[in-house]
């Protein structure tokens, strides 16, 4: 006679959870995981601040190409994506996408806000555009563009969010918010994120401050430019090295220079993305 | 691949790659066993947590769906022990005078054979599921209960009763 327990053998069929805490458990796993690297250099992390950036996004034409290209030069690995037009860049700070089928060839900043509500109010009545907020899993986001047609975002983080201290090797260092009109865009983030600007020491180069201390992570606005775009600066442990690999990949690139702060180049990529590296002391 | 210095494969990657394939087969595998959404997702994160834990280990464990599926186990037996230690004398011990078994000739249905081991004490209820719902070898369980072959034999015994007796009352009070 066979055991009739055996009839309860049950081979578990896989079951996919609420994506909700799918994407929450994700973020704390990476979180976790950003921990024990962090760990390891004794850096220290803070919540964002309102007007900090929180999340940027390459805007790119074809982003699997992207992907290998700053696979290549900055070490950038990817944590598998939900679409294949975009990618994550896995356990950077801030969080870092990829985002393909975009003509603006630029990078695309999402900045923390206390009240995203207040936000979207404040950038129509500064001239600018903002879409109605939209709850997504890492917070509640506002689509926009300013009054000089460069887009961004503004979100309330839903509290994974971190910011950076410092930059390491294939993070974002710096932030060059490039306008036509420097003292439009003065007016227009003033009034809408309380930042505020101390002159730079390039022509119509102003620092970013919010609160009275550096924006995170460090950002700069700069005008009479021809278009409106943000330009990242990455930092890469050796500017030579990201350099020749940037050419040998069909980018561009000007010599390393050595600034007060660590030698950068400014480079453009294969799609004709502009970027800078920097091995910043 | 030429890669910027300090950007090796390395094991934390490998578990964020492995997320999106593992976390369905973790989580249906919890659930299916402990019938509850809530309790399923806590022992997943727990189980990733764990897994997050373990890749810091140097030689790091080779990652597979298979051995989060080994973590989720373990976590689920961390639960019953948890459970039992909470219920533990609230319930009337019964049923220790005999161990040997009377054989069994009954077709279980699996509605009401799920719905009976929901009702049983979370030790029973442990050692019947790992036994006969994951068809483990009785060492396996026995391992993973942290007892003995024969002590697991005697819990084993023990939980086809309470269980036997449960299933005949409910089909008893059903007819």
């Amino acid at each position: 006679m066979s055991d009739p327990f055996e009839a309860l053998w049950d081979p578990a069929m896989p079951l996919d959870p609420d994506p909700r805490f799918a994407a929450r458990l994700r973020a704390r796993v990476e979180r976790a995981l950003l921990d024990d690297v962090r760990g390891q250099t004794m850096r220290t992390q803070t919540r964002l601040r309102h007007g900090d950036v929180g999340y940027v996004t390459l805007q790119v034409p074809d982003a699997g190409r992207a992907a290998s290209f700053y696979q290549e030069v900055l070490g950038w690995r990817y944590t598998p994506g939900a679409s294949p037009q975009g990618r994550e860049v896995a356990g950077v700070v801030p969080s870092h996408g990829i985002w393909g089928g975009q003509e603006t060839r630029t990078l695309w900043a999402c900045y923390q806000v206390d009240d995203v509500h207040d936000a979207v109010r404040r950038v129509r009545e500064a001239g600018g555009r903002a879409e109605e907020p939209a709850r997504r899993p890492y917070g509640l986001i506002s689509t926009c563009a300013d009054d000089q047609g460069l887009g961004f975002g503004v979100y309330e983080d839903a509290g994974e969010g971190l910011a950076p201290d410092g930059a390491e090797p294939g993070e974002l260092a710096y932030l060059t918010v490039e306008v036509p009109d420097a003292a439009r865009a003065r007016a227009f983030y003033g009034e809408v994120f309380g930042w505020e600007f101390r002159p730079g020491n390039v022509e119509d180069g102003w620092q970013v401050h919010v609160g009275g201390a550096e924006l995170r992570p460090m950002t700069g606005l700069l005008g009479g430019r021809e278009r409106a775009a943000v330009v990242p600066m990455y930092a890469v442990a050796d500017t030579h090295e990201a350099v020749a690999r940037v050419r040998s990949l069909g980018g561009t690139s000007t010599e390393p220079e050595r600034m007060p702060y660590g030698v950068t180049a400014e480079c453009t990529d294969d799609q004709g993305i502009r970027f800078y590296v920097g091995d910043l002391a | 691949m030429r890669l910027p210095a300090g950007v090796e494969p390395d094991p934390r990657a490998a578990l964020l790659a492995l997320y999106d394939a593992a976390l369905p087969e973790v989580y249906g595998y919890l659930l299916s066993r402990c019938g509850q959404r809530s309790l399923a997702e806590d022992l997943t994160a727990e189980v990733f947590l764990a897994a997050v834990e373990a890749v810091r280990k140097r030689p790091p464990p080779q990652l597979s769906t298979a051995w989060l599926v080994g973590v989720a186990r373990n976590k689920l037996v961390d639960h019953w022990r948890r459970a039992e230690r909470e219920q533990r004398g609230l319930r009337v011990v019964h049923g220790q005078a005999h161990e040997h078994e009377d054989p069994w000739d009954a077709r279980l249905d699996a509605m009401v054979a799920r719905e009976v081991l929901g009702e049983l004490g979370p030790h029973h209820r442990g050692a019947l599921i790992l036994r006969y719902l994951d068809g483990l070898p009785v060492p396996e369980v026995a391992r993973l209960l942290d007892r003995t072959v024969h002590a697991t034999e005697t819990l084993l015994v023990r939980a086809r009763k309470a269980f036997r007796e449960a299933y005949e009352r409910r089909e008893g009070r059903d007819v």
